[in-house]
């Protein structure tokens, strides 16, 4: 640059000596050549230098626009996504919640009525076999009675819970529309990812990669497996194969 | 108290209450109402220590101390070494599970799983404590 400059000053140094030298001696006309001369070559560069800020600035917007997509993305669609995510981890933990609350209060009537049941069975059928005497019969018609009534509660109660079990399901379709937007994210970012490495890092592209770096050790835990993403091969598929794997083992 | 007593004393160890819960009451339903709950190894192992606790069943993958590492210390532990440990976990890494084995493991569910699963194993460690 520095090397240019010099070499540009000496040119011009060069020209208007030449230039002082026709005017003293009343050569016009070839002063003005000098100086059409001296004009052209301030042209030149300027002309030269408006096309490098052309190129640079079209660059610049270029690099604009995908700088700005990932920056968007960093500082609000990144957190965002986060936020979505949480809010369904949220949602499947409070419908697991809701469901097993139902359970664990429906479990006990359901026991209730089985252990009911039971007794009156076994009366009923001391009462078939005509083993029951009079005192006898009227107990076990006043607890059928009582059984009858107790139903006519605890069904509705069942029904309730079931209901709400059901209703817990809601958060299925919500999630679900939120784990689309997410998935939708993580698209763009890829896109956007690709096209930065593209614009700024052919060179990188090109050079042939090593292979990724040995993941992680085996042994640590991997999370649930999802088919079609994870090796297959080196997993078992349920129950059955992790019982053969361990007997295989002597197990 | 000897083996799969109703009684007998077990501590669930899922870093997911959803998940303890499940298990909880898979275990009361099979009649075993005598359970604890811890959220990681590192919970879990100073709970088992001074807990006279009859059953492990435990979860691999949670934060702070892992299911295996949890497996490993309460193998090298003298005072827990014969404890039983059911892993229930969602890792169904052959490797896993052959490492697993060789922690010293009694029984190994993959999630999800089935009431009828955690009988079946259960049943099996059971039998195989009594026949020592």
């Amino acid at each position: 640059m520095e090397q240019e400059k010099i070499e540009s000053a000496d040119k011009y140094g060069e020209q208007l000596n030449e230039l002082a030298k026709k005017i003293e001696q009343g050569q016009t006309e070839s002063a003005e050549k000098i100086l059409d001369e001296i004009t052209r070559w301030r042209e030149d560069s300027l002309f030269q230098d408006l096309g490098k800020l052309t190129r640079e600035f079209h660059e610049a917007l270029q690099n604009f626009r995908i700088d700005s997509r990932i920056t968007n993305i960093a500082e609000e669609d990144f957190p965002d996504a986060r936020e979505r995510l949480n809010y369904v981890l949220t949602m499947t933990a409070q419908s697991a919640d809701r469901s097993l609350t139902a359970t664990e209060s429906a479990m006990p009537i359901c026991h209730s009525i089985k252990e009911r049941n039971s007794a009156l069975k076994e009366q009923w059928g001391r009462f078939s076999n005509r083993e029951l005497n009079l005192d006898e019969f009227r107990v076990l018609h006043k607890e059928m009675g009582k059984f009858f009534d107790g139903l006519d509660e605890d069904v509705p109660a069942l029904e309730a819970n079931l209901n709400e079990i059901t209703m817990a399901q809601d958060f299925q379709d919500l999630t679900g529309q939120i784990i689309g937007r997410v998935i939708t994210l993580v698209d763009d970012v890829e896109s956007s990812l690709v096209n930065l490495i593209r614009l700024s890092g052919q060179h990188i592209l090109s050079e042939k990669s090593d292979g990724p770096a040995e993941k992680e050790r085996d042994i640590e835990s991997q999370g649930p497996m999802v088919p079609g993403v994870d090796d297959e091969a080196a997993m078992v598929s349920g129950q059955d194969e992790v019982d053969d794997l361990l007997s295989s083992l002597g197990f | 108290m000897a083996l799969g007593e109703p009684n007998m004393k077990i501590l669930v160890v899922d870093d997911f209450s959803t998940m303890r819960r499940i298990i909880k009451n898979l275990l009361r339903e099979l009649g075993f109402t005598n359970t604890h709950e811890a959220d990681d190894g590192n919970t879990a192992l100073p709970m088992l220590k001074d807990g006279d606790y009859e059953l492990l069943v435990t979860d691999w993958n949670m934060p702070g101390m892992e299911g295996i590492d949890l497996l490993k210390a309460v193998r090298a532990d003298p005072s827990l070494a014969k404890l039983p440990v059911l892993m229930v976990t969602a890792e169904q890494k052959k490797e896993q599970i052959v490492a697993a084995a060789q922690a010293g493991v009694n029984g190994y569910i993959v999630k999800p799983f089935t009431a009828g699963t955690l009988k079946e194993k259960l049943d099996k460690i059971f039998e195989r404590m009594a026949a020592g």
